[in-house]
This record gives structure tokens, C-alpha cells and sequence, in this order.
């Protein structure tokens, strides 16, 4: 297959795992994070941190949109889709992501119609067959999906759908890497960027981080071979003295973005003051809302909502996973109470979640061998 | 591109041809690589014809392949 198969070539692996062992210091520990799940996905998939040497450690970042949300929100969600006529519309495994008093997978078993969608586009299909019903859109990601849920928006405005409901959870990927870099207890070394969002916002918004904190940023694709090559990036970054951020991904990711995509966000949303995110807490400007224009397709502003903040189960450290702080596997819970299965914490709800891939994939220690 | 999207959140993009276009409604009928067919949001990629391959997420074609 044309662009995939060139970036899974094993031996184009095995010659980019050596340039970046000749490009490492010996002695020196790295610490790379991807931000984004889906690398995280694809690292433990294909085996690429087996290729590195083992002073190159990777660190897995916030960027699985399921992973950061809060228990609260989970709540606000299950509270409407337990209101009379409501149907309550979400992407796959959100159904399964525990709140305080279970998930909307035991609120459908309560008698709540919740229905699991593909994109809002099948959720504004529902809204359009079910005139007399609200239907509301549990819309979460990152500025991947964020677009889509915006286009849908509008469309359902310019068809006169006044029944579709969006309860908006954006996120932006910005905010909780300044956060993350504003931490005292993380050390980080450089950040292999996230592919897919860098369609939409570019890679510009990334020029803070070796602007601001001196770290060098490659924005990767999501194949084995394309990670590796943002490893050694970033590494002959750091070897030269060089610091900026640069694009591995150009076959797909323009570095100013999807300008069309920017503007129909802009028209439809707005940033919230502040948002919460599981485990990081409250961070500034991180969450998006819907504009004064779209008012009356806010599900927040049309229902009564609990709005509480709820603290992570005790047990979870889902906290610090997400911030790279520790390992899944030096979590308490992994692969005991905490499963797939039976998940506690949404990193292991999420198959991008860090917990869920390295359960997933059997990686229930650090054991490494020596390139 | 892994072939394994994520089904949580579709927060993976998934490669898809372009087969037939409603210019109407600005949606395509597009497969992906393992047969599966969706109609796709196209305003974000125009102008799109038949056979051109996108990215899409969520329902949504973000950018040219």
C-alpha cells in the first residue's frame, strides 16, 4: 500500500535504529515525549522503543482525547442522557468511560437511550429521523475532531435541526503542553509532535516550545519507520546544538494547517475560561464552548447540569501517567483491578490510551534489550 | 496511518478514496482501505473529484493525500 508500506520497511527500521544509536551520547539519558496517543498506540504495536538504544527513554503525553477527561464530565453526560426524550449520541468506547456512579454503557442498561455514533454527521442523521426528540452529541477531541463536530453544527443550523444538541468537550493540544512544561517534575529532553492535529492547527503553535523552553519539536507521522526517523530528528537536533521545530510528516501536514478548518472553528467556537483534565487539573484557555451564535444548540445551556468536580479514584494514577511522570505497569491498579475489562482509569479504556497499549501489547515491566 | 483506528474517539485519521460526490449537500461517498464506506464531509478539502484520497476524522476529510 502506497505510503504505508515504505514506513513499515523492517530494514529501514533496523538503518535508522543504528544512526540513532550513533547519534546518542553515551552516558546521557534522553526523555522524548509523543504527545499524541496514536503514536503511543504505534509504538507498542509495532515494537519501536525495542529498537532504540536504552538510554533514549520515551515518555507518553496527554494526547488521548478519551484519557483527559475528567469524571465530572462523565457525570454532566450520564445526568443528560437520562432526561426524558433525550438520545444521547457518543463515539465508541466513551459508553464505556467509568463517572462517579458508573458509565453510559449502565445508564443505557438504566433505560437511557444512548447510541453510539461514528462522526456527528450520524448524529445529526438521528436528530433529523427523530424530530420530537433532542438529540445530544457528546462531542470530545482534540482540534482533529473539532472541526467535524463545527461543520456538523453548522450544517444542522443552515437545515433547520433544532433538536441536534452538541455537549462540547474540546480540547486544545497547546495548553497542556505549556502546563506540562511549566511542571517542575518533568524532565524532558524534546516532543515527537502530534501528526493529525498539526493538519488542522500546522506546526506553527508548536514554535513556542524551542522558543520558549529550549526543546526541540518534530511533528511525526504514525508508521514505525516515521517514528524512528522523529527520534533521530530530534536527536541530531540535540547533537548539532540545534533547537526548532520541524516537520517529518510532510506528506500529510501542511505547517500552516487547514485554514478552512481554523475559520469554521472560530465561527463556532469559543475558548471556556478554563477546562479541567483528568489528572492535570485546571488549565487555562484548554477547552473550547460554543459561541454566542450557536447558543441554541449548547446541550449545556439547554439542560440542567450536576457540573461537580469529581476526584480520580484514589487507586488510579492516571494522573501521572498522563504527564509521563510514571510508567503505566508502576501504576498500583494495572493489569489487576484495572483492565480493558474493567477499566478504572480512561487510560485504559481508550485504545490510545498509554495503559490500554501497553496492557494490549503485553508490556507489563521494562524489560529491554541492549541494541 | 495505522490500519488499527482508534474506535474511542475516531481521533485516528483513516485514509479514504473518494467514489462519488454530492456536490449538494458537500458530502462524498468515500471507502476506506478495508471496503468500509462512509458519506464525508468535503467543505474543509475542496475542491475533491473522484479518486483523489483523503484524510478523514470524525466524518470529516481534513486534508489531501
Amino acid at each position: 500500500m502506497r505510503f504505508v508500506d515504505e514506513f513499515r520497511d523492517p530494514e529501514l527500521g533496523r538503518v535508522l535504529a543504528g544512526e540513532i544509536l550513533g547519534a546518542v551520547e553515551p552516558g546521557r539519558h534522553y526523555k522524548v515525549m509523543e504527545v499524541c496517543g496514536g503514536h503511543t498506540h504505534s509504538i507498542y504495536k509495532y515494537g519501536v522503543d525495542d529498537l532504540l538504544p536504552t538510554n533514549v527513554e520515551l515518555v507518553h503525553g496527554p494526547g488521548c482525547p478519551v484519557c483527559v477527561i475528567p469524571m465530572g464530565r462523565v457525570d454532566d453526560a450520564i445526568a443528560m442522557a437520562h432526561e426524558p426524550g433525550v438520545i444521547f449520541t457518543c463515539f465508541g468506547d466513551m459508553m464505556r468511560v467509568p463517572g462517579s456512579h458508573g458509565t453510559l454503557t449502565d445508564a443505557s442498561a438504566e433505560g437511557a437511550d444512548v447510541r453510539m455514533v461514528y462522526s456527528p454527521l450520524d448524529a445529526l442523521r438521528i436528530a433529523k429521523e427523530n424530530p420530537d426528540r433532542d438529540v445530544v452529541f457528546f462531542a470530545i477531541g482534540f482540534e482533529t475532531t473539532a472541526p467535524s463536530t463545527a461543520l456538523t453544527l453548522k450544517r444542522a443550523k443552515a437545515e433547520g435541526v433544532p433538536n441536534f444538541l452538541c455537549f462540547c468537550n474540546h480540547v486544545t493540544i497547546v495548553p497542556p503542553l505549556r502546563a506540562l512544561l511549566e511542571s517542575p517534575d518533568l524532565r524532558l529532553d524534546g516532543f515527537i509532535g502530534p501528526g493529525h492535529v498539526s493538519t488542522v492547527v500546522g506546526a506553527r503553535p508548536l514554535e513556542f516550545i524551542p522558543a520558549d523552553h529550549g526543546k526541540p519539536v518534530v511533528v511525526s507521522g504514525f508508521e514505525p519507520v516515521d517514528i524512528l526517523q522523529s527520534v533521530l530528528m530530534i536527536l541530531r537536533q540535540l547533537q548539532e546544538g540545534r533547537c526548532e521545530v520541524e516537520n517529518q510528516y510532510k506528506r500529510v501536514v501542511p505547517y500552516e494547517g487547514n485554514l478552512a478548518a481554523l475559520k469554521v472553528m472560530g465561527e463556532v467556537f469559543e475558548l471556556r475560561p478554563h477546562f479541567e483534565w483528568r489528572g492535570l487539573g485546571f488549565i487555562s484557555h484548554s477547552g473550547l464552548k460554543l459561541s454566542e451564535a450557536y447558543a441554541d444548540l449548547d446541550a449545556e445551556r439547554r439542560y440542567t447540569i450536576p457540573n461537580v468536580r469529581i476526584a480520580d479514584p484514589k487507586a488510579c494514577q492516571c494522573g501521572e501517567v498522563l504527564k509521563g511522570v510514571i510508567k503505566p505497569f508502576e501504576c498500583k491498579v494495572f493489569g489487576t483491578a484495572c483492565t480493558p475489562e474493567r477499566p478504572i482509569g480512561t487510560c485504559m479504556v481508550s485504545s490510545e490510551g498509554a495503559c490500554a497499549a501497553y496492557y494490549n501489547y503485553g508490556r507489563f515491566a521494562r524489560e529491554r534489550e541492549v541494541v | 496511518m495505522t490500519s488499527c483506528h482508534c474506535i474511542t474517539c475516531s481521533d485516528e485519521g483513516t485514509p479514504m478514496t473518494v467514489l462519488r460526490i454530492d456536490a449538494e449537500r458537500a458530502l462524498a461517498l468515500c471507502e476506506s482501505e478495508d471496503g468500509a464506506r462512509a458519506s464525508v464531509e468535503i467543505a474543509l478539502v475542496e475542491p475533491v473529484t473522484d479518486g483523489d484520497r483523503l484524510l478523514v476524522h470524525a466524518g470529516t476529510a481534513l486534508v489531501h493525500l
